[in-house]
């Protein structure tokens, strides 16, 4: 893998940088690094900045910057981000997201047992052992992706995707671990769900975890689901 | 002031929401950007109102009917829709001044496919991130759902006589109005390459042939019918990069789809071109079965059209109207 990352205008008004080709967590570390020094260099000069699992976008106004300015700029900011700590730019803080695996709420939770030849009880056992870090958030509104998944369980997404996900379940994508913010489609094998309310738009901001926060998921009861049932994850204390 | 409704929705076919210019700055958490779907008519149908052009609007697929509360000069833009008040037929693209009372009607004709109604004041609705902008998928924005018959929106108070003060002799553009006008010729849009061109490789499957827009098209995305971009179904998933409007996805199947205003912030199908965002306005007024082509263009073309777009946004150009045209 090459170290360099490549950096291209798109559109008019977007500079698209690819930091690796695979999704490692190393990778998501650089990307994290240079997410945050962007954030903290050019934040007078951009729109907004979006960071993929390996890539990110820097949205500008070509009315205050080109391109052929903005991507001399983003190097030159790797340049040093790609030394530092991600701690100097950003302090990750610890989420808990409490989870009842299984049963209607996860309904994959089978075939993920069956592909990992375990069972059930050592799924839930194995994916909430795990400090996961948040990658970024997207495709629908608080959605979270989270690696690294074990290896043992990393069984891949669906064939066929979901047409209607609830908000709050859990899913497992190949390395990848993710919640629902909202309501969506979604083709990732759901095995559980938290009764938090991770997404709230009337909240500012409407979700508190950010790129390279960590997050660790927790097995609850049906009686302790139903208790904590519409609780902000900002407010959930363990 | 009084926090009566201005504006009551009687009749809805089709799907009408309250958007703005749309919600920037949440793109990292997952929010889209939505909006009205073609921008420019929207920034127009609050100017000739004399609104800045950010207040939200109606936007409208198919009909819809309105009775205003109060005196207000309104405005219908997008397409060229059929516009009736209180049972005359009168010109979109136009300010007009209703009679509170009156019932203001929009009828879809063969140009456009996609109408906006400013009010004078501007439609005040719950704002969530800083934009009224209604995102139906996630339920937020204004009343977090479609408009349906019964609805009451409320408007910023405009006094009688700013009312009538806003009722200029204006008028856009000739171009801005014709944008869409001809449903005979394939309408041609501006792309530069997309973030994954360089995966694809030869791209001329995409830029020498001719796509239909297909039924399945929606806020969130156009989806074209034509010749597939086999390269594509080779590449399969990639890792999920930053998506946005006008990204010309390709997914395994090869058929293009343009993301819109409701676009998800990612995505992990091969993102081939990227329509530059004037005319992704003009795709947005298509209606499925018309016809487009894309025509590949420099970074600087694109980002002068961008800036030249964006300018205009903010501050939509009204010429005065002729005497002899006024009645």
């Amino acid at each position: 893998m090459s170290s360099d990352i490549r950096v291209v205008g798109s559109g008019g008004y977007v500079v698209h940088v690819d930091i690796c080709e695979d999704l490692t967590m190393e990778c998501v570390g650089r990307a994290h690094r240079l997410y945050y020094a962007i954030l903290r260099e050019l934040s007078g000069i951009v729109d907004e900045v979006v960071l993929g699992t390996t890539s990110l976008a820097v949205y500008y106004d070509p009315r205050r910057i080109r391109a052929s300015d903005l991507i001399p700029s983003i190097r030159r900011v790797w340049s040093w981000a790609r030394e530092v700590e991600l701690g100097e730019l950003h302090r990750p803080r610890r989420f808990t997201i409490p989870v009842l695996y299984g049963g209607e709420h996860g309904p994959d939770l089978g075939s993920v047992a069956r592909w990992a030849g375990l069972s059930e009880e050592e799924v839930v056992r194995i994916h909430s052992s795990r400090v996961y870090t948040c990658i970024t958030l997207g495709f629908t509104p608080g959605f979270i992706y989270l690696g690294e998944v074990d290896p043992r369980i990393a069984a891949p997404r669906l064939e066929t995707p979901r047409v209607r996900i609830p908000r709050g379940s859990v899913g497992i994508a190949g390395k990848m671990t993710g919640v629902y913010g909202l309501e969506s489609p979604g083709g990732w094998r759901l095995i559980g769900r938290t009764p938090l309310t991770m997404f709230d738009p009337r909240r500012s901001p409407p979700i508190p975890i950010a790129p390279g926060d960590e997050v660790v998921f927790k097995p609850v009861s049906p009686e302790e689901f139903s208790r904590l049932s519409g609780v902000f994850v900002g407010e959930y204390s363990s | 002031m009084s926090t009566a409704p201005k504006l009551q929705v009687v009749y809805v076919a089709g799907l009408a929401t309250v958007q703005d210019l749309g919600r920037r700055g949440y793109r990292a958490l997952g929010v889209p950007v939505s909006g009205a779907l073609d921008r420019l008519s929207a920034a127009y149908a609050n100017a000739l109102v004399g609104n800045r052009t950010g207040y939200a609007v109606l936007e409208v697929f198919g009909s819809v009917r309105l009775r205003l509360t109060v005196d207000a000069v309104v405005a219908v833009t997008g397409g060229y829709p059929r516009v009736v008040v209180e049972g005359v037929e009168v010109a979109p693209w136009t300010p007009i001044y209703c009679r509170a009372g009156s019932e203001v009607s929009v009828v879809p004709t063969g140009r456009g496919f996609v109408h906006y109604v400013a009010i004078s004041g501007g439609i005040l609705c719950e704002e969530v991130m800083g934009s009224a902008s209604t995102y139906v998928r996630g339920g937020f924005g204004c009343l977090g759902r479609a408009l349906k018959p019964g609805d009451e929106l409320g408007a910023r108070p405009v006094s009688a006589d700013e009312v009538w003060d806003r009722v200029r002799r204006v008028k856009p553009p000739e171009e801005v109005v014709a944008r869409s006008a001809d449903p005979g010729d394939p309408a041609v849009l501006r792309v530069t390459e997309g973030i994954h061109s360089h995966l694809l490789g030869d791209l001329s499957t995409l830029l020498t042939s001719e796509y239909t827009v297909t039924p399945e098209s929606d806020r969130m995305g156009y989806r074209l019918d034509g010749p597939p971009l086999v390269a594509a179904s080779k590449l399969g998933r990639l890792p999920s990069t930053p998506t946005d409007r006008g990204y010309v996805q390709v997914p395994p199947d090869g058929k293009p789809i343009v993301l819109m205003a409701d676009a998800q912030t990612t995505g992990g199908y091969a993102v081939a071109l990227h329509v530059v965002q004037p005319d992704t306005d003009i795709l947005a007024q298509l209606r499925p079965g018309r016809r487009v082509r894309f025509k590949l263009v420099s970074l600087d073309e694109a980002e002068g059209a961008t800036s030249r777009y964006l300018a205009e946004l903010e501050n939509p150009t009204l010429k005065v109207v002729e005497e002899e045209y006024w009645t």
